[in-house]
């Protein structure tokens, strides 16, 4: 906990059933801490994300949103992943333009057999967002009312 | 030209390999020309071509009233042309029922439009008949999307700032989407409330939601032909967010939507060499 | 004897009104594109001549795109409802056109018709329209075809006529406009006379009659064939009103809000079953004019119509309503006791 300003991030993470979320499982029974500020929403696959849940999770006060899932060529639909990325690489380029803080969107690909990486790779997200501070330009954009 | 036009509708029309003529009419030469259905040979003669002559009548293919007119000829730009290259690959028009009548242009509008300055596709290259000749001289990717890096220039906090301006006039009158050829899904998405995806509301928060979505189903896709901006009634420069698209989409994929009817989509399809220098 | 004020002092006004915690709505160009109706933040923003009309209409300050009627928050079990702050500033239109001051009383008969609706009636209240009459017009405009003119004073508390000098006459017609410019005028022997407007395009009771007669004629599906089923005529039309109800927000906290509709959007005639009564947009556009010049006047005695153009202006494909109406005068059969013949178009 941080005791300067007592803010602490909240982090969205949308992760794939086959690895990531058994990666972050695996982290779970072999009791490596990771900080409690990331909240994990299982899809089956990273195919799957529309890229609005992207924006619904900074529409709902995310400070940061994690995108992860398996490793190019261990999909479990074999494909999924390879969608996901390319769509994840025109997205990064509109957010860019619209002046959406790209710092605070993270992409990964973390097996199943990854405890330890997801360990790392959370508790780095908390830290990085930790210091950049809440997410408010989005917040204002969504509290901005009518126009 | 314009009898040239005139004559090849009227015959298409005539010979029945054709049940509907998409072209453009005008009732004043300082109005901008509309959309005009001609069915019957003898009707032909309210065909025009000019400067004026901005809608871009493949959006009509897509739409049912105009499909139930029978077998379509349509007159096409070449930036209206890129988008029916679209909508075939997407396989929502099937090219060999329908007929498309190209014409050569040297821009449109009266100011010209600023699509015009750029453009490489004067004259249509994949239309079943050619009106007139024009040249298409190269036009390299620096020039293409100069206004992009311009805006790019700004900061991110000064992109906001931007975006939040120019967003807060969308009323959500949905005249991008209706005019552009390649929204074409019967159930848009933000037609869908259970669960709401995008608020409809004209506040901020919808307004943003309405314009990334709409912007990004277009990622690879949009053809340039600026209708959206055009039909905007509160001016807000639509141009730009899809050529921000349009530029990431050349730059990683080396791809430009509508130019080759063979080239696979960029969303759609992917590569195993597809970068991810920004995935750890 | 008439009042005067120069465009000077009335900029210099705006500032004062701005600073005061009002409300001021006029026409400016954000950028190099349509001259649009906004809340300034300004004076300097405030931008009087150079152009026929804006592109929209001032009926945002008594019905805005997005209303919230009330909202609701949920703490655990608790559930709390709000109602918005009650609207307290002052609104004052500066620069309006005649043609969009008439929609104000036009509007006020709906709106108070078999319900009261204090959203609207709390902002018409609070609101004073300063109207510049008309010194141009251009071919969209048609303001003279549904009882209006370049300086008609329906639905305007001040009309402003240019004097062509710098300033303009001031005729203050209601009291609310007596009582905004009371002693910000200075006497004068000057007045001013505005340019005749378009000539009349149509004659509302023979469309009506048009209308009403030939509902099932294919007519309206061939005139508006080309209809592309957006909401931009709509939503810049002065007297178009229709609103969605829309249930926005999340587990934990959200609102009830009005939004502006369109009849030209497929869902607008939706049913809950699937079943749509309108699913073509022939239906559609023949459904605005009917409501326009047939079922308005039916009820309530007026066209729902100021000739401003707009429709027009923004239609991407050229038609809107004047477009529609002449050409159905053109086309429809007129019987007038000898005169039998169709006039062809």
């Amino acid at each position: 906990m941080s005791e300067s300003n007592g803010f602490e991030p909240r982090i969205v993470a949308y992760v794939c059933n086959w690895c990531t979320y058994l990666g972050a499982d695996l982290a779970g029974t072999n009791r490596l801490e990771y900080p409690p500020n990331i909240r994990i929403i299982r899809l089956p696959c990273t195919g799957r994300i529309d890229f609005n849940l992207i924006v619904k999770a900074f529409e709902m006060g995310a400070d940061s949103v994690l995108v992860s899932g398996c490793h190019p060529g261990d999909c479990h639909y074999t494909a999924g992943n390879y969608h996901a990325r390319r769509r994840w690489m025109l997205f990064r380029d509109l957010l860019d333009a619209m002046g959406i803080d790209l710092r605070r969107i993270h992409f990964t690909w973390i097996s199943a057999a990854e405890g330890k990486k997801f360990q790392r790779v959370v508790t780095e997200i908390t830290e990085q967002t930790r210091a950049l501070g809440p997410y408010e330009d989005y917040r204002k954009v969504v509290e901005g009312g009518a126009c | 030209m314009l009898e040239e036009l005139r004559q090849t509708c009227r015959a298409l029309l005539a010979d029945g390999k054709a049940d509907v003529v998409i072209g453009y009419a005008q009732d004043d030469p300082a109005m901008p020309a509309y959309p005009v259905f001609v069915t019957r040979p003898e009707d032909a003669d309210r065909l025009v071509w000019n400067e004026m002559c901005l809608p871009n009548l493949v959006a009509y293919l897509t739409r049912p009233e105009i499909k139930a007119l029978g077998k379509p000829a349509v007159v096409v730009k070449g930036c209206d042309e890129r988008a029916l290259v679209v909508l075939a690959r997407e396989g929502q028009v099937d090219r060999g029922e329908m007929v498309a009548i190209g014409v050569a242009c040297d821009g449109v509008g009266k100011p010209r439009e600023a699509k015009c300055s750029i453009c490489d596709v004067h004259q249509p290259r994949y239309a079943d008949v050619v009106m007139g000749q024009a040249k298409n001289e190269p036009v390299d990717a620096a020039a293409r999307y100069a206004e992009v890096e311009e805006f790019l220039k700004k900061t991110p906090v000064e992109r906001m700032a931007f975006w939040r301006e120019e967003l807060s006039r969308c009323v959500k009158c949905y005249a991008c989407r209706q005019v552009c050829p390649l929204c074409y899904c019967t159930r848009c998405i933000a037609d869908k409330n259970q669960p709401q995806c995008i608020d409809t509301s004209a506040t901020l928060k919808g307004n943003f939601a309405w314009h990334l979505t709409r912007a990004f189903h277009l990622a690879g896709r949009c053809a340039g032909c600026d209708e959206c901006t055009r039909a905007c009634p509160v001016g807000i420069n639509l141009r730009l967010l899809n050529l921000t698209l349009a530029r990431s989409a050349e730059a990683q994929f080396g791809y430009r939507s509508g130019m080759d009817p063979e080239a696979k989509p960029v969303v759609g399809s992917y590569s195993l060499q597809d970068k991810e220098e920004f995935i750890r | 004897m008439s009042e005067i004020i120069s465009q000077e002092k009335l900029r210099r006004l705006v500032g004062e009104w701005i600073s005061a915690g009002k409300r001021v709505y006029g026409p400016r160009r954000p950028k190099p594109g349509p001259v649009l109706y906004a809340w300034l933040k300004a004076a300097d923003e405030l931008l009087l001549d150079g152009y026929v009309r804006p592109a929209n209409s001032i009926k945002e300050v008594v019905f805005p795109r997005h209303e919230v009627l009330y909202s609701y928050r949920l703490e655990g079990k608790k559930i709390s409802m709000g109602e918005p702050e009650p609207l307290s500033a002052e609104r004052i239109v500066v620069g309006a056109r005649p043609c969009d001051a008439a929609s104000l009383t036009i509007l006020d008969h709906v709106f108070n018709w078999d319900y009261k609706d204090s959203f609207y009636n709390r902002r018409r209240e609070l609101t004073t329209v300063i109207t510049v009459a008309c010194s141009r017009h251009d071919a969209h405009c048609f303001c003279t075809s549904v009882g209006l003119a370049p300086d008609a004073e329906r639905g305007s508390d001040v009309l402003l006529i240019d004097l062509g000098d710098g300033s303009y006459e001031a005729r203050c017609v209601t009291e609310k406009g007596r009582k905004l410019l009371a002693g910000l005028t200075e006497q004068s022997s000057k007045t001013g006379r505005v340019p005749p407007g378009p000539e009349p395009k149509f004659d509302p009771s023979e469309i009506r009659s048009i209308l009403e007669g030939n509902f099932d004629s294919p007519l309206w599906q061939e005139l508006t064939l080309r209809c592309m089923g957006c909401g931009a005529c709509s939503y810049s039309c002065p007297t178009c009103h229709c609103f969605d109800i829309a249930d926005e927000g999340n587990a934990r906290a959200g609102a009830r809000a009005r939004n502006w509709d369109s009849c030209q959007f497929g869902l607008f005639t939706l049913h809950a079953s699937g079943h749509n009564p309108r699913t073509r947009q022939g239906q559609r556009q023949r459904q605005r004019l009917l409501h326009k010049f047939s079922i308005y006047p039916a009820k309530f005695g007026e066209v729902l119509c100021t000739g401003c153009g707009n429709c027009t202006r923004n239609c991407p494909v050229s038609l809107g309503v004047q477009t529609v109406l002449q050409q159905a005068v053109k086309r429809v059969p007129v019987t007038n006791g000898s005169e039998t013949a169709a006039k062809s178009a």
